[in-house]
């Protein structure tokens, strides 16, 4: 398993090619680095979350920010609202767990650093991978990585955030009611890929893209700007770039797959992440939560 | 409040004499101010299925030659206008106009009945549904058999794909009145649930069924 100090340099080399000064990137890359202080790896588990949760909640020890568990095989995996995630062997499952020292504005963009961070990791192999509203990487209309994301705390009130991430990497065959809507690294690319070299990819791009995020808050109170004066963070400026929602028409539901409640076309993101949308009568709506489709027909 | 403390008479008459709420609308940021709407005007709040369509538009705030138009949040008509700051730059907060807003009799309920219960504000602008374990003794035996302590985890909060558990942190009791349905959008500060302790709880009974009688 890959040690902390490779996944340190692995995030320096990203950070070699995003255009900061020297300065700003080491400012950057210390921020991120607690991601991968612990790495656990297990072979079978019912779902890595739970064992970072567990611990959190136990109070035992205290929670190290940057704990990773990561897992061969998921025996009860799920995705949200319990639906199901095909996790079998070839695929790369990891749990992370990060102290929630944000201001709550930042705070609610770490979702979007954990997709550009998975989508950056797909375009290593596949540069067609896009973003969808919040988090979910598909290629081609299909789905390659799924993230959760929840809040937990310590006996004592301490909040962390307790990510998922689920990432297809060498999975050929999916059960039949996901064989039209998901797909694998193996599968779009015709061979095998180094799963621990995902891994680490992945890994330094949480490092990386945390860090901005961080960077992004301490411009934030250095100018005083407050939310609606200063733009989009440096970090959604990113996940701009990796992102096709904007200009589409979507079907938008808190849980869409069992309720969609209404469709509109996607107009842009708002400084907080909203999802900013045009409904048919011309009115518009921004929605912070929730969830979106790409309606078939559109 | 004690149920003896609670003055009926006093309350309904308060109200019948002005059924009125007062929502002052004050600058969201400092800036410079122009009225969109003339003194005694009526006014429009939020509408449409999903709350989208926006109400009438009340001021203009530019700062930084970044417009800005505030619309009304709620219905009624302008009781009050700031004339003085027409057209001058006012620091954020600086009190700009008054609606007064015609109160409902279920309105009026809510707002006696929200001097009473403990209100358990939305911590974000988030959506929120309850627990899994409260929805599930909501939709068995219904919220007013529902007792709840502080520390409990009552209400998931979902922001940007992310959620939340939340813990009640207020005084144990009923859960009286839902503010929300599950999945709603609701913004900071609006209350989600109101709890009664279990002691007030006739006094609360006495307040609905008081009112639902008496007005009209």
């Amino acid at each position: 398993m890959l040690s902390h100090s490779a996944l340190c340099r692995l995030a320096a080399k990203k950070a070699g090619n995003a255009n900061f000064p020297p300065e700003v990137s080491s400012r950057i890359l210390r921020y991120g680095a607690p991601v991968g202080a612990s790495l656990l790896r297990y072979h079978r588990l019912p779902r890595c979350m739970d064992v970072l949760r567990s611990h959190v909640q136990s109070g035992h020890t205290p929670p190290v920010t940057g704990s990773v568990v990561r897992a061969d095989i998921l025996t009860r995996s799920s995705g949200r609202f319990s639906r199901c995630w095909h996790a079998p062997v070839g695929g790369l499952y990891l749990a992370l767990l990060w102290a929630d020292t944000l201001l709550p504005e930042f705070s609610r963009q770490l979702p979007f650093a954990a997709g550009i961070a998975c989508c950056e990791t797909v375009q290593q192999y596949i540069p067609a991978a896009r973003i969808k509203w919040v988090n979910d990487v598909q290629v081609r209309g299909k789905k390659i990585c799924g993230i959760l994301s929840e809040m937990v705390a310590t006996p004592g009130g301490e909040q962390f955030h307790l990510l998922g991430i689920g990432l297809n990497v060498n999975i050929r065959h999916f059960p039949e009611d996901l064989q039209t809507t998901a797909t694998a690294l193996c599968l779009e690319t015709g061979r095998s890929v180094d799963l621990d070299e995902v891994c680490a990819l992945l890994l330094a791009g949480l490092q990386w893209n945390f860090g901005l995020l961080y960077f992004a808050e301490e411009q934030m109170l250095k100018t005083g700007q407050v939310e609606e004066e200063r733009g989009k963070s440096l970090l959604l400026e990113r996940w701009l770039q990796l992102c096709d929602t904007p200009g589409r028409r979507v079907v938008y539901g808190y849980d869409v797959q069992k309720k969609p409640l209404y469709r509109a076309m996607v107009l842009d993101i708002d400084s907080a992440g909203g999802l900013v949308m045009e409904l048919d009568d011309g009115s518009r709506i921004t929605e912070y939560s929730g969830e979106i489709l790409y309606p078939a027909n559109a | 409040m004690a149920s003896d403390s609670i003055h009926f008479d006093e309350i309904l008459s308060k109200y019948r004499s002005d059924p009125y709420n007062y929502v002052d609308m004050c600058a969201v940021h400092a800036g410079e101010v122009r009225f969109l709407v003339e003194d005694e005007a009526d006014v429009l709040g939020v509408s449409g299925e999903w709350h989208h369509i926006a109400g009438s538009p009340l001021y203009e705030i530019t700062r930084e030659r970044n417009p800005k138009v505030i619309t009304s949040k709620t219905n009624g008509t302008i009781s009050y206008l700031n004339k003085e700051v027409e057209g001058k730059f006012v620091e954020a907060g600086t009190k700009l106009l008054t609606i007064r807003h015609p109160l409902k009799k279920k309105e009026i309920i809510e707002a006696i009945l929200q001097e009473v219960l403990y209100l358990f504000p939305a911590p974000e602008r988030a959506r929120y549904f309850f627990s899994m374990d409260i929805q599930s003794r909501i939709d068995q035996k219904g919220a007013r058999s529902i007792v709840i302590q502080p520390g409990d985890e009552i209400i998931t909060m979902s922001l940007m794909k992310r959620d939340t558990p939340v813990y009640y942190d207020g005084e144990a009791g009923i859960l009286h009145s839902l503010y929300f349905s599950p999945g709603d959008s609701i913004d900071q500060g609006v209350p989600l649930i109101g709890v009664c302790p279990e002691e007030k709880l006739a006094v609360v009974q006495k307040i609905i069924t008081r009112v639902k009688a008496e007005w009209e």
